[in-house]
């Protein structure tokens, strides 16, 4: 056993394939490419991979037992934190699932602004993806263009909740604030600029022979095993399979918007590529048709046993000071049952199943990560690739290990 | 085809379907689903149902009225501790179930299914590892999200919020202090 710089490397005795013998290598967990702390256990034959162990829990935080320990409401601001490149989705996930569990329907504009949040998030966790991605296969501009428009993206999320990265905007029983007159302008000028910067990031990528040739028959998927793997986002639709919960089990009303879901059929990294940059152009038609109908009107439910009454009522009102009193010292409690509630984030059905027994805070809430099962499908990908194919084949997997280890 | 018998209880939980199965048949039953359509497992998971002080009698022991006739399932009606959860969905009729099964004991132990559900090798080594269910047959069941000498099953309803020794708090003095033979 020899060690250099962090690299643990065993000999494993077994011969092969190119006279030499294979080795077994540590990877991670510190390792820049592997965006988060994953640790990868791999067998080496020669530059060849025979074998891929994920070692995951670097990241572990243990949000599902502090949900239990959260009431309704406050749970919110922990769901922002696992997926953290996609944190309205997360919310959505969640605040539907409660809104299923009490019978809930938010009002027209908040269904609207929820989904003008989510099409920004996910154009924001594509960004992300693709500046980082670029920057490890060698187009290092990638990420200062990305990271550019993704400034945009956060800027509005200041503008509509005071937060930029972990909004908590979108609660159960509607969002957090009515979207302002600036928000809207800002909307409205990045929907126009928007998809000049796509033709401008395909530019330096869609023909790029280096990083055609990094990725166009790397990490192939095939639709089989994507769908036995339980693949799902850009994963499944690379591999040439029209999966997108938008369309298929549509919530918040993405059944009324016209927009294509993104396939390829290469079914490699290069596929997963053309996915995601379809999806960006998708998801600003999308944008585009939200803020052209944003009806008006309330963006919360009117009831006062779930979310607190506007301040001014508190100094003319006993009632709307008692229900004040009750929704910050107990909460709100939610009929007992069970529910699962699956929404598409930028990296697959981000689901999230929620158990009440009836009482203020949840008995349990479980996060069904994409990432988490789209890790599980690395070693059928990467087998018999060369280790530095492997870093393109975890980049267009786009696990957040957050999500991972939640 | 999954038979009339193996299902002990069905009902409908704010929109979504479910049955409820004997521990023993689960993977009869799942394989019967799987030939059925449900060919995908969206998720695994457990339940712990301590604070259910009604527990008692053999397991499907009786229908729950209420859940009988399509209501929410009653929460202090729970034969076991532990409830297993299988998410399964039809990706070509999309339609889903919920498929519970529940266990008790010693560590409380049911079959795997992973070898029918890729996906579910994941959730099952982390079900054990969060909640210490063990499943039989899975090939490599380890502690995957916790250390691997991690001592205890954080999720578990007996295991309290900040029991663990939070590192620069007033504990950490005593905790930071090696054993003399180390």
């Amino acid at each position: 056993m020899s060690e250099t710089q962090g690299v643990t490397i065993t000999k494993t005795g077994q011969a092969g394939a190119f006279g030499g013998e294979i080795l077994t290598v540590n990877f991670g967990p510190h390792h820049p490419s592997t965006h988060g702390v994953l640790r990868l256990i791999v067998d080496l034959d020669g530059e060849q991979i025979r074998r891929i162990k994920p070692v995951i829990g670097y990241l572990h935080t243990g949000i599902e037992k502090q949900m239990e320990a959260l009431r309704w409401q406050q749970g919110v601001v922990v769901t922002d934190r696992h997926d953290y490149l996609s944190p309205p989705i997360n919310n959505l996930a969640y605040a539907l699932a409660v809104e299923k569990l009490m019978g809930v329907e938010v009002p027209p504009r908040a269904q609207v602004l929820r989904v003008i949040m989510s099409e920004l998030t996910r154009l924001s966790s594509h960004l992300v993806w693709m500046g980082t991605s670029g920057l490890e296969l060698g187009a290092m501009s990638m990420l200062m263009y990305c990271f550019r428009e993704r400034d945009a993206i956060l800027d509005m999320n200041e503008e509509i909740s005071g937060f930029r990265m972990h909004t908590s905007y979108i609660r159960p029983g509607g969002v957090f604030a009515d979207a302002t007159p600036r928000f809207l302008e800002m909307l409205d000028k990045f929907i126009g600029t928007m998809p000049g910067h796509v033709d401008e990031y395909e530019n330096l990528l869609t023909m790029n022979p280096i990083w055609r040739s990094r990725t166009i028959g790397i990490g192939r998927l095939s639709p089989e095993d994507a769908k036995v793997l339980g693949a799902s986002g850009p994963m499944i639709r690379g591999s040439g399979i029209a999966w997108d919960l938008r369309k298929t089990m549509p919530y918040s009303g993405y059944e009324t918007y016209d927009f294509e879901v993104a396939t390829s059929n290469d079914c490699d990294c290069y596929g997963r590529y053309l996915v995601r940059i379809k999806e960006m152009r998708e998801s600003v038609k999308i944008l585009r048709q939200a803020l052209d109908r944003l009806p008006d009107g309330p963006v919360n439910v009117d009831d006062r046993k779930m979310l607190p009454p506007p301040r001014e009522e508190l100094e003319t009102s006993m009632e709307a000071v008692i229900h004040h009193f009750k929704l910050f010292t107990e909460g709100y409690s939610v009929p007992a049952g069970d529910v699962y509630v699956a929404v598409e984030s930028g990296r697959g059905e981000n689901g999230c199943y929620v158990v009440s027994d009836g009482t203020h805070k949840p008995r349990r809430v479980k996060f069904r990560s994409a990432s988490f099962v789209n890790l599980q499908a690395l070693e059928r990908m990467a087998l018999n690739h060369m280790v530095a194919d492997m870093i393109a084949i975890i980049g267009t997997a786009d696990a957040v290990l957050g999500d991972v280890d939640r | 085809m999954i038979v009339d018998t193996l299902i002990i209880d069905r009902g409908v939980s704010a929109g979504d379907a479910w049955i409820t199965v004997p521990s023993e048949s689960v993977r009869d039953a799942l394989s019967g689903l799987r030939s059925e359509g449900y060919r995908l497992m969206t998720f695994l998971t457990c339940v712990d149902h301590l604070a259910d002080a009604s527990r008692g009698g053999a397991p499907g022991e009786g229908l729950r009225p209420a859940a009988a006739q399509g209501g929410p399932p009653p929460v202090d009606d729970f034969p076991k501790r532990f409830e297993i959860v299988y998410q399964l969905r039809n990706l070509e009729s999309r339609e889903q179930l919920r498929v519970r099964a529940f266990v008790d004991g010693d560590p409380p132990k049911i079959d795997s299914v992973q070898d029918m559900f890729p996906p579910a090798n994941w959730d099952e080594r982390e079900t054990y590892d969060l909640f210490g269910i063990v499943f039989n047959g899975h090939p490599d069941l380890t502690r995957i999200l916790m250390p691997d000498d991690w001592v205890g099953h954080p999720l578990r309803r007996d295991y309290p919020v900040g029991g663990e020794t939070v590192e620069f708090s007033q504990e950490h003095e005593k905790w930071q202090t090696a054993p003399e033979d180390a």
